[in-house]
């Protein structure tokens, strides 16, 4: 998929464990993971909103699109 | 009280009870088909063997439909609808009533009053395979929900 969810990267800059940030942002340990690992079919506002109050950044630090072409270049 | 756990059972009973007439058919289809004969006005005498061919192949997809329903009344009633597993029962489900109004429709060769059996169960088929359709793209939308954080 061509959205790319970085918020591993973010967690890590904050030093936050993924308990933590599940725990203040009212989701479950296992939907953190898949939001972590890419295998999310979409994010609700209000999910992406706790994350970004949470980690005081914005989305687009979380999000990033890559287009295919990119994607398989990198793979390479 | 009437709810939803009893209309499965309810269901299910009833697929058991269709069940034990297919059964009872099979097993009495010698009798049956000599009372048919003797009882009928038209001249049906040398035809058993066809009767007993279309008994005996008709309940094979007979079988497989009752089987595969009720083994779906027990997904139904154990909460589990849109799964791939239950897509796949609607789908031999479809394919049972196709199969059992082809073996009927061909009996009309010799029987015209099959034609009354092929096309209910034809039709039957084709309900049952846009309901198949149906639950394929509940499956899909349980599948985003599933995954929507």
């Amino acid at each position: 998929m061509p959205i790319i969810v970085n918020l591993d990267v973010v967690m890590a800059k904050r030093k936050i464990s993924s308990g933590e940030l599940a725990e203040k942002i009212g989701i479950s340990q296992a939907n953190l993971s898949i939001l972590k690992t890419g295998k999310a079919r979409a994010i609700r506002f209000s999910t992406l909103e706790a994350i970004c109050r949470e980690l005081d950044c914005q989305p687009g630090d979380i999000l990033a699109y890559v287009s295919d072409k990119c994607e398989e270049e990198v793979l390479r | 009280m009437w709810n939803n756990r009893r209309s499965v059972l309810l269901s299910q009973f009833c697929v058991l009870l269709f069940s034990a007439v297919l059964l009872a058919v099979i097993i009495f289809a010698y009798s049956l088909v000599e009372w048919l004969i003797s009882f009928s006005q038209a001249q049906l005498q040398g035809t058993e063997m066809y009767f007993f061919s279309t008994i005996y192949l008709g309940s094979l997809p007979a079988a497989l439909l009752l089987y595969s329903l009720f083994r779906l009344l027990q997904r139904i009633s154990a909460r589990q609808m849109f799964l791939p597993e239950n897509v796949d029962l609607l789908r031999r489900i479809s394919w049972s009533c196709f199969a059992g109004s082809a073996v009927c429709f061909v009996s009309t060769l010799y029987y015209f009053p099959w034609l009354l059996v092929a096309v209910p169960a034809g039709f039957m088929g084709l309900i049952v395979r846009v309901v198949k359709n149906v639950v394929a793209l509940g499956v899909e939308l349980q599948h985003e929900a599933d995954y929507t954080v």
